[in-house]
């Protein structure tokens, strides 16, 4: 069959890659065993062209739509040679060091697409596992100082072969988590998500040809970045610095230059690696980048390869971000998020109609563990928290929204949590803290109370923002920070942002709470009527508000 | 027994209030078909159903069986034009409506507004009060907070409350005793509790479906009780049925109490319909698909069942996470690509179809009333598929210069030419229902070559052949009297209660008595229900389905369970259906324990539905219903000549083949080349595609 270039077929082809990564993840939804997967949606699929460059990706996080790419080229160059990559065959990494970005709690599954007789494309997924080995329950710890102690690493390796299951893979998988079943359960959701898209690319390559196929993924790719240079060329030119200090004592700087042809980021001078895992690899930052740069030029589209060619990163290798094995890299999506941020902050100052006051800016990666009192079973909670995002021009910013780095991203039901986890969610509401406050006003952050209910449970959390809450502009006040504090049955109160494997017991009340997105502008020049319905809806307190709006007037 | 038995639908639109009366010679079972349309009366819904019964000539004492349906529950919902409501939620909980469950669809955009909570925070108020999860009282209900809320929403306008509980799927006492309280105390006010509504969990999804349906209520029950007044001082002696989303009826008294149950009921009958037609021309896996005028909607049905969910949510799409609505709604797709919708063209030179759309005001270029942009009627006008000189029936004739002008933008733009413009608008618009006919198929596990299309509504036969085609699917069918097929649906409605319950249980030995009697107790709540209306017991039918998952998954399939009570030795056979209802719908299967979570039931009892009487092939050949030939455009397939038929003279019996136009006055059959047709013994079209 001879390559079509009819613009409208083209079209179809790419609406038709659309859907199929939007059903994988239909399918991923459905079928995983983790509540952070199939609730949270903490998940993402994607499809790439035979190379692993991104054609497509389906909803779920922004933060791992640019992760796919990435593992699949690591694949690609390793089994690439004659023979390496057969019909059938689906592979695996979770390590940063291959190609796995994030961290070892995330497993990419990837599967290549044949038609006449080559690969065409590859369909890929990532998702969020409950517990993948290593020192901690859940994997995640701010003790590790190694990757080593972070889990299992599965360095790109082959996990289907022809078709097969690989049984002793599928065994050292299992033996190595503390969960086995949900593990084994959660791979094999992955695995049905890549191969129900596989078997659709390969249809629309028989209907199309495969030619027709590859061109339609080329065109889209160039269109992405046609479609960027565009925005691009909109903003403003020159070069943008910023410095920052953060909770841990560190501080972050970055410079970014914007011209007609590019998006320089430029983080080579920032502080080394550390021993603890709060550094994140390259491609992670490349992630960050990625995602400000999409919002920035074209938020409205789903991103490919192309829409992101204009980016250029520079960075240290050795340094907290572009960390060198065996850096521990467990919480890597808050330096991620840190980088976001301080890109964010350092451009919003002259982008005014395009990006808001910060928000509360952290996962807020909260984990809970025990036994369940009613069945005797060991549970896990692994969630990112709602907070407040940022007041923006003209409006008052969102409450209790996941941060920048989720997307279509799900909170539990208390009832839910409290059949599945067997802990008693006893509020879950806006949090009225003062702090946000501003000619628009931050959205809140909420106060979640969560009660014991058996001993020897824990607590492992690392929030950023803690110290440093989200930052205003023109002139709003500044929010209010994330936390979370413990609070002892018999009264006793301590108050962490970062914390590994605390002991729990009966009726200690673990309370989490999340900052409010910064203010813009002078709060004495905020609408009357909108603070008489602040102090009416009893998000501020009338004293507090004569304060800081001025007297009712 | 009487000559003839006249059965009307009637239903509310945005715009018009339509009405069909099929009038039955019970003799012969030959029917005839009246139609009527009126203006649409807000605030006073009742005055269009009762204007429109007199424009049809129907005598309402006349009429034997009535059913209505009406769009009044959704459009004030998405224009906002319910009352003030107040809610009463469990301490700790009052801001669950306005945190909601968090997530930001549209991503990358910084701007994303999330959707405000149709009750502000000073009307969301708390008592304290728990249950467990399983059922069980933690803390005791104190009411001693209530009369001072009470007179707090007094004093700030509520008309309607909600109340809704943490846990009160499991056990709703607390919200028993509260509704009860409020009607002490404010007897006048509307109030509605999450567990008369929805059994099953999640507390967001819950508490907003009870505000959404006090949101409504006093509008709808207000012209519900006024339609049943006004039909009653005009005669009619029996009680209406109102169509529901879950495509059966219910009774006017019922409906009045959650009227949110309305919320999809248009929808409803036309797959229903579908479900019926299928069974009655020996179809029983149908995908059915409903193309009007700003829309396209599409359902799967398998064995004759039409599939009921209720993970039904409002305005919700790529750019705004929506507001939930947890009551049964048949499992549908809908995506904004109808006979109106717009054709536009990027600033990067790419070619959309759809959402926006022309609607009746101007509509179509080819409308002639001042339309200035080319929708997909008009690219269907300029490619002869639908006669330009019998536009709308003959009712309105065609702008050709308009549409053209129009459709020759939209090329300027691409740079083609305005066939090639048109038909790429054709291409765009069938790819949207394609993936949207995906969605509810391929998605789910489902291989459309199994099943065969039922395609109506305005849009429905002009563009159902090429989706078929595209999807391997080999055969359509055009209901008779296409533009009415909801309607139609409506008459062959049932009365029907969907029962969704949440309770968990394993299925190990021992676990059936407690499922059994899960099950015995929901039926025996259908059946005292249906004998308090006076429903015959010996028609009630009951249909068991479990929803199951794998331990430690959430998201449940349903699996239907026939064959009786259940008992210890039947939980293996459950089990084994589970497994491969599973495997199909995702290509493998799991050696783990399987759980029950909760049980679907669905009960229903016949109420007088439209018997169809299947006639003799005439032997007319069907030339005689030829009206003429002339070039149509077939896009993919190029331009062939093609004969027009007479779609009001076609006759049981008749073939033949394509090239050909089917053209009757609501609708337009396009039948591409290599596609053989006849027509049932009930005046249906059957259209087979060559493989």
């Amino acid at each position: 069959m001879v390559a079509v270039n009819d613009p409208i077929t083209l079209e179809i082809i790419q609406n038709s890659l659309q859907a199929t990564a939007d059903e994988m993840f239909a399918v991923m939804k459905k079928t995983a065993m983790s509540s952070i997967i199939y609730e949270v949606l903490d998940m993402g699929t994607g499809i790439t062209d035979a190379n692993g460059a991104l054609a497509s990706s389906g909803a779920g996080i922004p933060a791992f739509i640019g992760v796919l790419d990435k593992a699949v080229k690591v694949m690609v160059k390793k089994f690439g040679a004659a023979g390496g990559i057969e019909p059938g065959d689906v592979f695996v990494t979770n390590d940063p060091y291959y190609g796995g970005v994030t961290h070892l709690n995330d497993i990419v599954v990837a599967m290549p697409v044949f038609a006449e007789g080559k690969i065409i494309a590859w369909t890929a997924n990532i998702a969020h596992n409950s517990d993948v080995g290593g020192m901690a329950p859940g994997s995640l710890t701010g003790e590790a100082t190694e990757i080593y102690q972070e889990g299992l690493r599965l360095p790109a390796v082959k996990l289907i072969a022809k078709g097969e299951p690989i049984r002793p893979v599928f065994d050292i998988i299992k033996v190595n988590s503390r969960m086995p079943d949900v593990l084994e359960g959660d791979v094999w959701a992955a695995i049905a998500s890549v191969r129900i898209g596989a078997r659709r690319l390969a249809e629309l390559a028989e209907k199309y040809g495969t030619a027709t196929f590859e061109n339609a993924m080329a065109s889209f790719m160039d269109f992405g970045e046609e479609v960027s240079l565009k925005e691009l060329a909109k903003l403003p030119k020159g070069t943008f610095e910023l410095s920052e200090e953060q909770d841990d004592g560190r501080v972050f700087n970055v410079r970014i230059t914007i011209d007609e042809e590019a998006f320089t980021v430029d983080l080579r001078d920032n502080p080394d690696q550390s021993a603890s895992p709060v550094n994140t690899s390259r491609d992670g930052v490349m992630v960050a980048a990625q995602m400000i740069f999409k919002s920035l030029t074209d938020p409205y589209s789903p991103a490919n390869e192309g829409s992101f060619r204009p980016i250029r990163l520079l960075t240290r290798e050795g340094s907290v971000f572009h960390a060198k094995e065996p850096a521990p890299i467990g919480f890597y999506y808050e330096i991620e998020l840190r980088v976001y941020d301080i890109m964010w902050r350092c451009l919003a100052a002259h982008m005014p109609e395009r990006l808001a006051a910060g928000h509360f800016a952290s996962v807020c990666g909260t984990f809970i563990g025990g036994i369940h009192p009613d069945t005797g079973r060991q549970y896990t909670i692994i969630e990112p928290q709602l907070g407040g995002w940022g007041a923006s021009r003209g409006r008052d910013g969102n409450s209790a929204v996941f941060c920048g780095f989720h997307g279509e991203t799900y909170n539990c039901p208390a009832e839910i949590n409290e059949a599945r986890n067997g802990l008693i969610v006893d509020r879950m509401e806006l949090n009225v803290e003062p702090g946000g406050e501003g000619r628009y006003a931050g959205g809140h952050g909420i106060v979640m109370d969560y009660r014991v209910r058996a001993d020897n449970g824990f607590l492992t959390a690392g929030y950023t923002r803690s110290k440093f809450p989200a930052w205003p502009l023109d002139g709003g006040r500044e929010g209010s920070p994330n936390y979370v504090e413990v609070i002892r049955k018999d009264g006793s109160r301590e108050r962490f942002a970062f914390v590994s494997g605390l002991m729990t017991h009966t009726d200690d009340v673990i309370r989490v709470v999340t900052g409010n997105g910064g203010g813009l502008g002078d709060p004495k020049e905020r609408d009357r009527a909108a603070v008489a319905e602040d102090i009416r809806n009893g998000l501020i307190a009338p004293e507090r508000a004569a304060d800081v709006y001025g007297p009712a007037r | 027994m009487a000559d003839k038995t006249i059965r009307v639908a009637t239903d509310v639109g945005g715009t018009f209030t339509d009405l069909v009366a099929f009038e039955t010679d019970n003799r012969t079972g030959e029917f005839s078909i009246v139609t009527a349309k009126s203006d649409t009366t807000p605030p006073n819904f009742e005055q269009g159903v009762l204007n429109v019964l007199e424009k049809g000539g129907i005598d309402p004492a006349s009429v034997d069986f009535l059913a209505h349906g009406t769009t009044v529950v959704i459009n004030a919902l998405t224009e906002r034009k319910g009352v003030k409501v107040g809610l009463i939620t469990t301490e700790g909980f009052r801001d669950t409506l306005e945190i909601a469950r968090g997530n930001r669809p549209d991503f990358f955009n910084l701007h994303y507004e999330k959707p405000k909570p149709f009750v502000p925070r000073y009307l969301r108020r708390e008592l304290p009060g728990r249950m467990s999860y399983k059922g069980e009282e933690m803390r005791s209900l104190d009411l001693s907070g209530l009369a001072a809320i009470v007179d707090d929403f007094k004093a700030d306008g509520v008309e309607a409350v909600a109340i809704s509980f943490l846990h009160s799927y499991a056990d709703p006492t607390h919200e028993q005793r509260t509704v009860e309280a409020v009607r002490k105390l404010w007897p006048e006010v509307s109030v509605v509790a999450s567990h008369q509504i929805t059994r099953e969990w999640r507390e967001y999804e819950r508490t907003n479906t009870a505000v959404l349906s006090a949101y409504v209520q006093p509008t709808a029950e207000r012209y519900l009780s006024r339609l049943n007044d006004g039909l009653g001082e005009r005669g009619f002696s029996r009680s209406p049925y109102i169509m529901q989303s879950n495509c059966g009826v219910d009774t006017l008294e019922a409906v009045s109490r959650i009227p949110i149950t309305m919320v999809e009921s248009g929808p409803a009958s036309g797959f229903w319909g579908a479900a019926e037609l299928g069974k009655l021309i020996g179809e029983p896996n149908v995908i059915a698909l409903d193309i009007g005028g700003t829309t396209a909607k599409c359902s799967l049905i398998e064995n004759g069942q039409v599939k009921i969910m209720t993970d039904y949510w409002i305005e919700r799409d790529r750019t705004s996470a929506g507001y939930p609505i947890m009551v049964p709604v048949v499992d549908l797709v809908e995506i904004g690509n109808g006979g109106g919708s717009i054709a536009w063209v990027d600033e990067f030179g790419k070619l959309h179809v759809g959402p926006q759309s022309a609607g009746a005001v101007p509509g179509p270029a080819a409308y002639g009333r001042g339309g200035k942009e080319a929708t997909t009627t008009d690219a269907n006008l300029w490619l002869g598929r639908i006669n330009r000189d019998y536009f709308c029936g003959g009712a309105i004739e065609a702008d050709m210069e308009a549409a053209g002008a129009a459709i020759g933008a939209v090329g300027g733009k691409l740079g083609v030419s305005p066939e090639e413009a048109a038909r790429g608008i054709i291409r765009i618009a069938n790819n949207n229902m394609v993936n949207a006919l995906k969605l509810v198929s391929l998605n789910r596990g489902h291989d459309p070559r199994d099943f065969t299309m039922i395609a109506f509504g305005g849009g429905g036969a002009m563009h159902a052949v090429a989706l078929a085609a595209e999807l391997g699917i080999g055969k359509v069918v055009i209901p008779a009297g296409a533009s009415v097929f909801s309607a139609w649906g409506m008459m062959m409605s049932d009365l029907r209660r969907d029962y969704f319950v949440t309770r968990l249980a394993d299925l190990k030995r021992g676990a059936a008595e407690g499922i059994e009697a899960l099950f015995a107790e929901t039926e025996e709540r259908a059946r005292r229900q249906f004998a308090a209306e006076g429903v015959d017991p010996a028609k009630v039918r009951m249909l068991r389905y479990g929803k199951f998952r794998y331990q430690n998954q959430e998201h449940t399939t349903e699996v239907l369970l026939d064959g009786g009570k259940v008992t210890d030795d039947r939980l293996s056979s459950i089990e084994t259906a589970f497994h491969e209802t599973y495997e199909r719908e995702y290509t493998y299967r799991l050696d783990a324990p399987v759980e029950m979570v909760g049980i679907h039931l669905v009960a229903s009892a016949e109420v007088g539905k439209l018997k169809m009487a299947k006639r003799d092939a005439t032997g007319t050949s069907p030339a005689a219903a030829v009206k003429g030939r002339r070039k149509v455009d077939y896009a993919l397939e190029g331009v062939h000549e093609a004969t027009i038929y007479d779609g009001e003279k076609l006759e049981p019996g008749m073939a033949f083949t394509g090239p050909a136009i089917v053209e009757d006055p609501g609708t337009t059959v396009v039948v591409h080349p290599g596609n053989s047709v006849t027509v049932d013994g009930y005046r249906n079209i059957h259209i087979m595609i060559a493989p």
